[in-house]
């Protein structure tokens, strides 16, 4: 009993040393040894363990976690950000202001949900279709799955600034198209026009999204076991029934992850916001990313920029937890 | 629509060897036109899909009288290749690619490195609280990063980092390293005990145990997230926005968007640059395309 109890409170030697106190202890005392693992087996395993955690640990810890609880706690001050200035505690007056008196917020707040909304009913379903299509066996599957693809690896920035161009009001290809073929009076402002401008931003989204969730689908559709395709057509089911009752159980979880995945990066949205409109006109094409940032460092008030941000995180919190915990629950069983 | 029903009467009548025969028949030719059809979409579909491109490289060669006075998707008269060269001396190409890509070969490997490490340790080191510590990573990997923004930029000026690139690189770090973490200690977890236990017989310590068994087997999904971490490191935007402000110290997305915003009307040029700024991730993809398209990379992305 006492060596391994004098074991456990000095300090640990290195390890292959105590390895070897171990292992001569067998030979005296197997009582002390069953003693000491149970002292020792979970402080060991940290020990071996810390310096692999550790430099990740700290990164995102310092980098991640704590500009977004301190994101939460600014939204209880009022500040300019200006380092002479001292943050001043306000309670609630961010939140009340932001929920009464800011209409901006709802405006920003209505575009998130509606582009996670639209994100999920129009690039997931086109996404799925283009894989269903090409998982076929056709002439230059992989250039046309390659087309599809090259957009997701551009930078939003650079989608942003190209799109722009696309839809230039004088001679951007859009409208140009549209007067060739007699519909001029379709022609718009497409980013000017406040009620329009987010769509044609989402547009731009679809063009660039649709690749990388194909790309989810096809390695999923890979996954659809063939013998039962081939058995229940062979049972007379339908091309549709097949699709209903064999594909799309097959795919599930690939679709739980294009969901959440489309789910994040639809309320991640900012650089195609920032590069195409800046937010406007007329503050329509807010999203709650770009409304926190721009009430931060353009309005210099970094409380109210806290407060946008923490119903952002939250939203997000709300809806990543479960799909969190049901993973969870897949790892146990 | 209508071919539902028949197709659902016919198992009855042609049950057996050579009802299944006629079937497979069928099959094979029905839908070949069926295939044709949908061929012929996917490639209108492709077709739409190019036209940025394609107005992208066309408007590129071409001065500003061109693009007012031809259709934007014809060849122009004169090729204006100087539009790249200008284009690169407006938006500071040299400098601001230098910059990313420092950047990306500092941040990718190691960044991927220590998440490796963080997630062998989570996965197979047996740490108390280890599934807690993945679900906090997690969490962290699926959080907007701009809810961090103002915080961060408090941070960074307070330790005289800001406009700084390698100031940029510790939360460059932060924003890979979860979601890494996330992939791998699934990878890592559905590793069989047997290996392992072997190698320790043999005397082999975890970091060895690491490198010579965990690392190897794991060579596909660290491949992809290799890649994606540099696709998303070279285009990330908005935490570069917020730290870097000397012209000098941008990355090529801050002088993409800047480019569009000072000179958006020289549109040559203007494109030229965008063509250019994309140059480095069309080479990993083009490099890594088989891998792209295949869906090993999206095996990787689900963990």
């Amino acid at each position: 009993m006492a060596p391994g109890i004098r074991l456990g409170a000095t300090p640990p030697p290195p390890l292959g040393r105590m390895e070897v106190l171990l292992m001569s202890q067998t030979e005296v005392t197997p009582q002390s040894v069953r003693a000491s693992a149970t002292i020792k087996g979970p402080w060991r395993r940290v020990l071996t363990g810390l310096p692999y955690l550790l430099p990740a640990a700290v990164l995102y810890g310092a980098f991640i976690v704590y500009p977004m609880l301190d994101s939460v706690r600014l939204s209880f001050f009022k500040w300019s950000g200006f380092q002479t200035e001292k943050p001043q505690f306000v309670g609630l007056a961010n939140y009340k202001r932001m929920f009464t008196a800011d209409p901006v917020f709802f405006t920003a707040f209505r575009n998130s949900i509606l582009w996670v909304v639209l994100s999920l009913l129009i690039p997931v379903v086109l996404s799925l279709l283009l894989a269903l299509g090409l998982n076929h066996q056709i002439f230059g599957r992989n250039v046309l799955r390659s087309v599809f693809y090259i957009p997701s690896v551009f930078a939003s920035i650079t989608v942003a600034a190209l799109w722009r161009w696309i839809y230039n009001p004088t001679f951007g290809i859009i409208n140009a198209f549209l007067k060739a073929i007699g519909l001029g009076s379709w022609a718009q402002n497409w980013l000017g026009d406040p009620k329009i401008a987010l769509y044609s931003v989402f547009i731009a989204s679809i063009w660039t999204g649709v690749g990388f969730n194909m790309v989810l689908f096809l390695a999923g559709l890979q996954q659809v076991p063939k013998e039962l395709q081939e058995a229940a057509r062979v049972d007379g089911a339908s091309a549709w029934q097949v699709f209903r009752n064999v594909t799309i159980p097959a795919l599930r979880p690939t679709l739980v992850v294009v969901i959440i995945l489309t789910i994040i990066n639809s309320l991640k949205v900012y650089d195609l916001v920032v590069g195409m409109t800046g937010g406007g006109p007329a503050q329509s094409t807010q999203v709650l990313a770009l409304w926190s940032y721009t009430q931060s460092f353009s309005n210099h008030n970094f409380g109210m920029g806290g407060a946008v941000a923490t119903i952002l995180l939250l939203i997000s919190l709300a809806l990543v937890v479960p799909y969190l915990i049901w993973t969870m629950r897949g790892e146990e069983q | 629509m209508s071919g539902t029903k028949p197709s659902v009467a016919r198992p009855r009548l042609t049950r057996g060897a050579a009802g299944r025969g006629s079937t497979a028949r069928v099959n094979r030719r029905k839908p070949n036109y069926a295939l044709i059809g949908l061929w012929i979409a996917l490639v209108i579909g492709a077709l739409a899909w190019l036209v940025p491109f394609a107005v992208m490289f066309l408007t590129s060669v071409k001065s500003n009288a061109e693009i007012s006075q031809l259709p934007l998707l014809a060849a122009p008269k004169e090729w204006k290749w100087n539009n790249f060269s200008s284009a690169i001396e407006t938006g500071n190409l040299w400098r601001t690619g230098l910059n990313s890509l420092i950047i990306s070969v500092v941040k990718v490997p190691l960044g991927l490195f220590l998440a490796a490490c963080a997630a062998y340790a989570l996965a197979r080191l047996r740490l108390p609280f280890s599934r807690t510590m993945w679900v906090v990573f997690a969490v962290g990997s699926m959080v907007p990063i701009q809810v961090g923004l103002g915080p961060l930029f408090k941070m960074m000026q307070r330790i005289g980092l800001l406009d700084n690139i390698w100031g940029l690189v510790l939360p460059y770090f932060a924003f890979g390293i979860p979601y890494q973490i996330f992939v791998l200690y699934g990878f890592f977890r559905s590793i069989p005990n047997e290996l392992e236990e072997s190698a320790k017989l043999d005397g082999a310590g975890t970091f060895r145990i690491f490198l010579q068994i965990v690392l190897p087997l794991s060579k596909a999904s660290l491949a992809a997230l290799f890649i994606l971490d540099f696709v998303a490191t070279w285009n990330e935007y908005a935490i570069a926005a917020t730290l870097l402000q000397s012209q000098s110290n941008w990355t090529v997305p801050l002088a993409v968007l800047s480019f569009s915003a000072q000179h958006g009307t020289d549109y040559g040029p203007m494109n030229a640059f965008i063509m250019m700024s994309a140059i480095p991730v069309l080479i990993v993809y083009l490099l890594f395309q088989k891998y792209f398209v295949s869906g090993a990379l999206a095996g990787a992305v689900k963990g």
